[in-house]
This record gives structure tokens, C-alpha cells and sequence, in this order.
């Protein structure tokens, strides 16, 4: 997944603006006795979402932020991925039990939770929602997730029961995802016309917040819902959601104290958040991590020498002090340090080019004709580095390990593309290496990314790594239900993922929130940054 | 007359069915589709080649454009893969928009810049016209974006007179009255964007002509017969000069309709060029096509317009 950073046209006039909209005012350090009910948070979003209903086609991780606060979810995914697998809290269904063979989950639901229009949430409304997913007309992004969940059947209004064709350590986290949607009206359309309805005239929603007004691509505004099931929550009387498309002009309009929260401040900006007494910066640990991906089936980049040598030759740590103004963290192999799969052993490369030079020596890469650029089979080695050109992080970052492989003799050609141009070059395996980030999922899985890609079940591993040990160790992960097994597999892949070198290792990234003071009780955490949205209050 | 009318408009909907065809082939043999940038952990790798077959791009292209073309013969855009309905309605959402701004804007730069054209012709190299044309070619030259923050750091924020963004407040006013007044305001500082960098070309174009038409002996006659100086210029002389201005009103045309992406995104104006800017990144062919429909259809209809004008502004081209 890349991180898009789309709409940065104006990225060289922020100052311009910024240096007018800073007014310093009192820091709002009323701190009452507690949640006060009333007022409205503003919340830039850089796209609006595009429709109200996820399950027909692909949506985009900002819809689902929104679809949050409108359609409930079985249950609420805890930021608890450090210490083992997600947990899972009560929401929609106040109680679960698993079968003794765990095949089959029981989820009890609360029988107070009522849709906007009065009528209650029932099991029904589950099963309706499981038979859409599972819809192959519709095209749901997700599909795939229920593929071991063989029926979901309506026990009584307020009782529904799962049926697993396997047993597997995510059947929870399977069952929960995708958000419920009332049956009573929804069923009305008949699903081969869902791609042609216009779901925003079927507003039925059943969350914190109900939607009041919605012009597309400007403000979404969400107001309390009285039906909302955990009483006296939401605090807040209003949720306004303004698009934003330009990030300069997010930040103006937060500083200027009209907008309150503004989801992800560009590294460069940082500094200025955190000097503004009416703002405060909040730092999340996301499970993005960056890299530059080696065409593993291009020689001489199939030698594992020699992309441990161009590993080396990066000083990756002034690279992400650089790029990221010191808010990213070092990357040290295929999961993110702030995940329990992570493996606390693995070594840590270091920034060495006499090794690096070596390395590309012994791998038959000289420099024979005395140039200064090494050759590979009489031919300079040239490498071509693709990257989102959109994206001036990119940039900086291409030029940098431009410098540093210049100094041991590798030439780079940094090559700016169109993010689909540049997905399609890599899907054609037609690339010599890409500077692109990734999104560790929480339900952890080695699969996707590194397993030797098979022409029948489709793969992301577009570079062409390819150990059959890790296959082989990725595959027992994945079928293992005790996790301590688990994570004995995954550490030992780990290791063999950090020793081929398959791509360098580069950041883990940092999301930076920006958010005003007068907004009080709010966990911002890695789940979502309005985890607990109906708990946050406003204070004058 | 009748029969000239009717080839020019089989030529005109040729004109816009090759277009279309074009922009077709061009996007669907471009590199990648939209299942192409779904590379996202949530979404297993089988997904993509699934929602390739959904959104039919699976099959032969030959057979993807035939289906396209009778839907569009039949007046049915398709459904936009980006929005998931009908492309039909989130054009109708965006059109709107992007009229009262491209018009407001338009209309601005039309009178910026005919006020500043007879301004410079008062004294042809003088201070006023050395000041005015430096004026107008930077104001032309000034890339948009520097304007449009200009504008927003000057009046949205130094000087809080204009709101920086939107098309509306938070709420929504509940009267007309203050609807009108709410929508103007805002329409403030993106349509003086409009006409700002656009009034140096009007007023360049103007200058010139008007100072060809002075050196006329028509001009010279006006005068001896004892004419004002201003009534030469603005009844004799200004109808002449403004040939040129209605070609170039007829090439802004498709502006009306296409918006303005730099403008749309930094003002948070929710027209046509975002639409068709997120389209284009979402490789949403559906969208794509109907849009550039739209904005060819525009071009056809602005030289045709064009035309007409010429036709009442200028008696000898009737004949």
C-alpha cells in the first residue's frame, strides 16, 4: 500500500500561508468535572468518502473511518497487537462463546441497539449482512476474509451462530469484519441493482452518530444519535467532517482554530504543531513500514550478496532522520517492531560500505574499466528506482540513496511514475527496484508479501523472493493454532527474510495527528484515531 | 443553409465520437487498472483478479468498448467505479459547481480585463499603460496556485474578509436570502482567482486591437467629425477590436465544464476537475469517458458559438 500524498501542489507556498494563520491565544486548560454533552468537533479529511455502502467494490481506508461511526461492528478490534494477537471487546454483541471443537461462535447481541428509525438491530440484520458479503454479484474487497465461515443462522432475534469450516487463530477477527447493515431496508433492493443505487437516499444507520447533512466532496455533518445504545454517550452534539483535498490548506485552517483535527501532518510540519499552545501532536505508531524492493529474478539482483551490499550501503538511519524530520523509526525486517510477531533477535544491519564494496566484489560486480561505476557482465550495473512521483517524501528519499550507492560504484536512476503506471510495472515484474510502502495488517501473515508467488491464488509478492523454507515456515504459521508455535515460525522466517535481503528495509512509520486542546478524553491509538469517539467531549 | 447546418453537426458529433474513442483506447491500453493499485493488507491477492472480472475488465477490449458505445448511444453512461452509481449523478453533482464558479470567474475576467484594455489605450505607452500591461502579464504569468495562496493568506486569514474554502459554512443556512449571500461569499476568492489570472490575456488581446483599429482612417474621420475621444473608442472602435475577445470567450468555453483542478483543490471546491483528477488517478473509465464527452461536446459548441457571435459582431462574414 502506498501512501498517497496526492494533492501536494501547493507543498512549496505552505509557508506563505501558514506564517499568517498562527494567531497565539490562551491555552484552553479548563479542565471541568468531567464530560460535558454539547459542541462539535471539525475534522479535515483530505477525500470525502465515495459511497455510504462498503460491500459494492473496493473503499478506500478513509470510508471506513466514517462507516465507523454509522454501521456497528460485532465488535471493537483492541490496539492490544504488541503483546499477542488483537483481543476483542463487546459492541453490537455484548457476548461470544465457541463450540467445544470451536467451530461453531454463538454471538449473543444487546437487545437495546436500535437502527435510526427506531427499529431494533437484530440477528436478523447479521445474517443479511453475511449473505452481502459473501455475494459474488457485489464485489466486495473483502470477500475472501469469510471464506472459512461456511453459514451464519439467525438462532433467535438477539442470538446468532457462526459456522467455521476450519479452526484457525483469526475466526473472531474474521467473523467481525465488515460493518452490519439494516436488513429492512437494504433487503428492499434487490442486490443485482445495489451497483446502480445511490445508498445515500437509504440512510438507515445504526452508531453514535447519524448522518444530518452530506453535500459530496464538502462536508459531511454527523449529528448524536438519541437511539445510540450506550447511553449518555456520544457527548459531542455534532461530528463535521470538511474535505480538504490540500494539505496546506488543513493546516491553516487548524492553526486558525476552524478546523480541530487534522489526521495526518506531513513530518515537516511537525515542529509548528507542537509549538502552537492551542494544539497538541499526537504520535501514532502505524504498521506502515517503507522499503526499496529488489527485482529478486533480475541478475545480478537475484544474488543475495548483492542486495545485502546495496542494504549496506544505505545509511538508512540518516535517511529516516532526513525524510522524516526524526518521526519514523529504523526498519529491521517484514514486521513492524510495535507488533507481537515482531522477532526481538533479529539483527540490525548496520550503514558499513567497506563491507557493502566487498560483498559486490565477491558477487562478480567490479569495476573494471576504472569509471567508478561497478559493471555486471560488461555492463555498467544500472539500477532504475521507480517511485510514486506524486509523493516528495519519495523524492527525497531516491535522491538520498542515489548519493550513498553512488559512493560504492552503483549507479541509480531515479525514475518518478504514476502510482497505477508504476503498480503495473511492478505487477509485470518490468522494474529493476521500487520505493513503495507497505501496511502490515493486524492479522499477521507472512503469505501475501513473501511466499514464492503462485499462479492460481494471486500474490503481492511482486518482487519474486523466494525461499522455500520460508514458504514452507509461513505455511505452519498459518495453520498452527497455538501461538507460541506461531511465533517460534514466524521469528524463524524473520530471520531468513532479514538474512536474503528480498528488499531494504528502510522506516516504520509514525502517523503525526494534529489536534486541538479544547478536545478532552480523547484515545487517539493505533486501532483508529476515533476509537473512542462517543467518549470525547469539548470544553469553551 | 439548412444543409450546412447538418454537416457541421455530423462533423461536430464526429469530432466527438473520435475524441471519445480516442481517450477509450488510450486509457484502457495505459498501463494498469484499478485493480492494478489495490495492493492493500486488508484485501487478499485473489480480490483483485475478482473485482477485474467485476468491473468486466477481463474482457477483450473490442468487446468492452462496443458495450460502452451502445450504452452511450442509449444515453446510459454506466456506473462510475470509483463513486459505485450511476456516472449520471455524480456528474450532476459536480456540473453545478463548477458553472457558478467557471461563470462568476469568467465573467470577472472579462470585465478585469476590458476595464484595463481601455485603460492602456487612453495613452498608448504611457505610465498608466507601461503599469497596467506589466500588471497583466504577471498577473498572467503567476502560476495559479501562487495566486490562489496569495489571495487566501491576504483575505482569508491577515484580513479575515472571505472564508478560505468551501462552497458553504459548517451549517447550512436555512433561508434563501442568506443561502445566496452564504454562497457568494465563498464564491469570493476562488472566482477572483478566475479572474485575475485570466484578465492579462483579455486585456493584452484588447490592447492590441484597439490600438490597430486607432491607426484606421475611420477612427481619424470619427475624430475630425468632432466625436469624443471615449465615444470613439467605445462605440466605434471597441465592437471591431473585440473580434478577437469572442474567440477567445469561445475557447474558455469548455473551461465552463471541465473546472479548474489547481483551483477546485485548493479552495476545496467540489467541481468537475476534482471529479475528473480522481477519476483519472482511479483509472474509473466510466467517469473518464463521460466527462471527456462532456468537455469535447463543450469545445464543438464553443467554436460554434464562437461562430454565431462572429456572424452578428461582424456583417461581412453573414454575407
Amino acid at each position: 500500500m502506498e501512501v498517497r500524498d496526492k494533492k501536494m501542489l501547493a507543498a512549496a507556498f505552505l509557508l506563505v500561508l501558514l506564517v499568517g494563520c498562527r494567531r497565539q491565544g490562551p491555552s484552553p486548560a479548563v479542565q471541568g468535572a468531567g464530560p460535558i454533552h454539547g459542541g462539535e468537533v471539525v475534522v479535515a479529511l483530505a477525500q470525502d468518502l465515495s459511497s455510504f455502502n462498503e460491500y459494492t467494490g473496493f473503499s478506500e481506508s478513509t470510508e471506513t473511518l466514517i462507516l465507523d461511526l454509522l454501521f456497528p461492528s460485532l465488535l471493537v478490534e483492541q490496539p492490544d497487537y504488541q503483546l499477542h494477537p488483537p483481543s476483542f471487546a463487546p459492541n453490537l454483541a455484548k457476548a461470544w462463546e465457541f463450540s467445544e471443537d470451536n467451530r461453531t461462535l454463538t454471538l449473543y447481541l444487546r437487545d437495546n441497539a436500535r437502527w435510526s428509525d427506531g427499529r431494533p438491530v437484530t440477528a436478523e440484520d447479521v445474517a443479511f449482512t453475511f449473505r452481502v458479503q459473501k455475494d459474488r454479484r457485489l464485489g466486495w474487497h473483502g470477500l475472501e476474509i469469510k471464506d472459512f465461515i461456511e453459514a451464519v443462522e439467525v438462532v433467535s432475534p438477539t442470538v446468532v451462530r457462526f459456522r467455521y469450516s476450519r479452526v484457525y487463530p483469526y475466526q473472531l477477527m474474521d467473523a467481525n469484519d465488515g460493518h452490519i447493515v439494516p436488513a429492512h431496508v437494504w433487503g428492499e433492493v434487490p442486490l443485482e441493482e445495489w451497483p446502480h443505487t445511490d445508498f445515500s437516499k437509504l440512510l438507515v444507520t445504526s452508531g453514535p452518530f447519524r448522518v444530518a447533512t452530506h453535500l459530496p466532496n464538502q462536508t459531511l455533518v454527523l449529528a448524536r444519535d438519541p437511539n445510540y445504545w450506550d447511553q449518555p454517550k456520544p457527548y459531542l452534539d455534532r461530528v463535521v467532517f470538511r474535505i480538504l483535498p490540500d494539505v496546506s490548506q488543513q493546516l491553516a485552517q487548524l492553526f486558525a482554530g476552524q478546523v480541530d483535527l487534522v489526521l495526518m501532518v506531513p513530518p515537516r510540519e511537525a515542529a509548528s504543531v507542537k509549538q502552537d499552545p492551542k494544539l497538541e501532536l499526537v504520535e501514532i505508531p502505524s504498521r506502515v513500514w517503507g522499503y526499496v524492493g529488489w527485482n529478486n529474478r533480475r541478475p545480478p539482483l537475484n544474488d543475495r550478496r548483492v542486495r545485502r551490499a546495496l542494504s549496506l550501503a544505505i545509511n538508512r538511519k540518516a535517511l529516516v532522520e532526513t525524510v522524516y524530520w526524526g518521526y519514523a523509526r529504523l526498519a529491521n525486517g517484514p514486521i513492524p517492531s510495535t507488533m507481537w510477531a515482531y522477532n526481538r533477535n533479529l539483527p540490525v544491519l548496520p550503514y558499513d560500505p567497506q563491507q557493502a564494496q566487498a560483498l559486490l566484489d565477491a558477487a562478480g560486480v567490479r569495476d573494471m574499466n576504472g569509471d567508478g561505476v561497478r559493471e555486471w557482465q560488461g555492463k555498467p550495473f544500472t539500477i532504475e528506482l521507480l517511485y510514486p512521483g506524486v509523493n516528495p517524501l519519495r523524492a527525497q528519499a531516491a535522491v538520498l540513496i542515489q548519493a550513498d550507492l553512488a559512493k560504492v560504484g552503483v549507479a541509480v536512476r531515479p525514475t518518478p511514475m504514476e502510482f497505477t503506471a508504476m503498480m503495473a510495472r511492478q505487477e509485470a515484474g518490468n522494474f529493476d527496484a521500487v520505493l513503495s510502502a507497505w501496511e502490515e495488517a493486524t492479522k499477521v501473515d507472512l503469505t501475501s508479501l513473501w511466499v514464492t508467488p503462485s499462479p492460481t491464488t494471486g500474490s503481492y509478492n511482486f518482487i519474486g523472493y523466494s525461499n522455500p523454507e520460508v514458504d514452507h515456515l509461513a505455511a505452519q504459521a498459518r495453520e498452527e493454532a497455538d501461538l507460541a508455535k506461531v511465533k517460534l515460525f514466524l521469528d524463524r522466517a524473520q530471520e531468513l527474510i532479514v538474512e536474503d535481503q528480498p528488499v531494504t528495509f528502510l522506516y516504520e512509520g509514525i502517523q503525526l495527528v494534529g489536534i486541538s486542546r479544547r478536545i478532552k478524553g480523547a484515545d487517539i491509538n493505533p486501532s483508529s484515531v476515533f476509537f473512542n469517539l462517543p467518549e470525547w467531549y469539548v470544553v469553551p | 443553409m439548412t444543409g450546412r447546418l447538418v454537416r457541421r453537426l455530423l462533423a461536430s458529433l464526429l469530432v466527438v465520437w473520435a475524441v471519445a474513442t480516442a481517450t477509450f483506447f488510450l486509457v484502457s491500453l495505459a498501463p494498469g487498472d484499478l485493480a492494478t493499485k489495490l495492493t492493500d493488507p486488508r484485501i487478499a491477492p485473489a480480490a483483485r483478479e475478482r473485482l477485474r472480472q467485476h468491473y468486466g475488465l477481463d474482457r477483450p477490449l473490442a468487446k468492452r468498448y462496443l458495450a460502452w458505445l451502445s450504452g452511450v448511444v442509449l444515453g446510459d453512461f454506466g456506473d462510475s467505479f470509483l463513486y459505485r452509481r450511476p456516472v449520471r449523478e455524480v456528474l450532476a453533482q459536480a456540473l453545478p459547481n463548477t458553472l457558478l464558479l467557471a461563470t462568476v470567474g469568467l465573467c470577472l475576467e472579462l470585465i478585469l480585463g476590458v476595464v484595463l484594455g481601455l485603460v492602456q489605450v487612453r495613452r498608448p505607452h504611457g505610465f498608466w499603460d507601461r503599469a497596467l500591461s506589466a500588471f497583466s502579464l504577471t498577473a498572467y504569468a503567476l502560476p495559479t496556485f501562487l495566486v490562489a495562496a496569495g489571495l487566501i493568506w491576504l483575505f482569508a486569514y491577515r484580513w479575515p474578509l472571505f472564508p478560505p474554502s468551501h462552497m458553504t459554512g459548517l451549517l447550512a443556512p436555512a433561508d434563501p436570502w442568506t443561502t445566496i449571500k452564504d454562497r457568494l461569499w465563498h464564491l469570493a476568492l476562488p472566482a477572483i482567482t478566475v479572474g485575475l489570472t485570466g484578465c492579462g490575456a483579455v486585456a493584452r488581446y484588447l490592447r492590441g486591437a484597439l490600438l490597430d483599429e486607432q491607426a484606421q482612417t475611420y477612427i481619424l474621420g470619427a475624430l475630425a467629425r468632432g466625436a469624443s475621444r471615449s465615444r470613439v473608442v467605445l462605440v466605434h472602435a471597441l465592437p471591431n477590436a473585440a473580434l478577437p475577445l469572442i474567440t477567445l470567450l469561445g475557447l474558455s468555453l469548455p473551461f465552463l465544464v471541465s473546472g479548474a483542478l489547481v483551483i477546485e483543490v485548493l479552495f476545496s471546491w467540489p467541481g468537475m476537475g476534482q471529479v475528473f483528477y480522481s477519476a483519472v488517478t482511479a483509472r474509473d473509465i466510466p467517469l473518464i469517458q463521460a466527462v471527456t464527452i462532456l468537455v469535447t461536446a463543450a469545445v464543438v459548441v464553443g467554436n460554434w458559438l464562437a461562430d454565431v457571435a462572429y456572424a452578428l459582431a461582424d456583417p461581412r462574414i453573414r454575407r
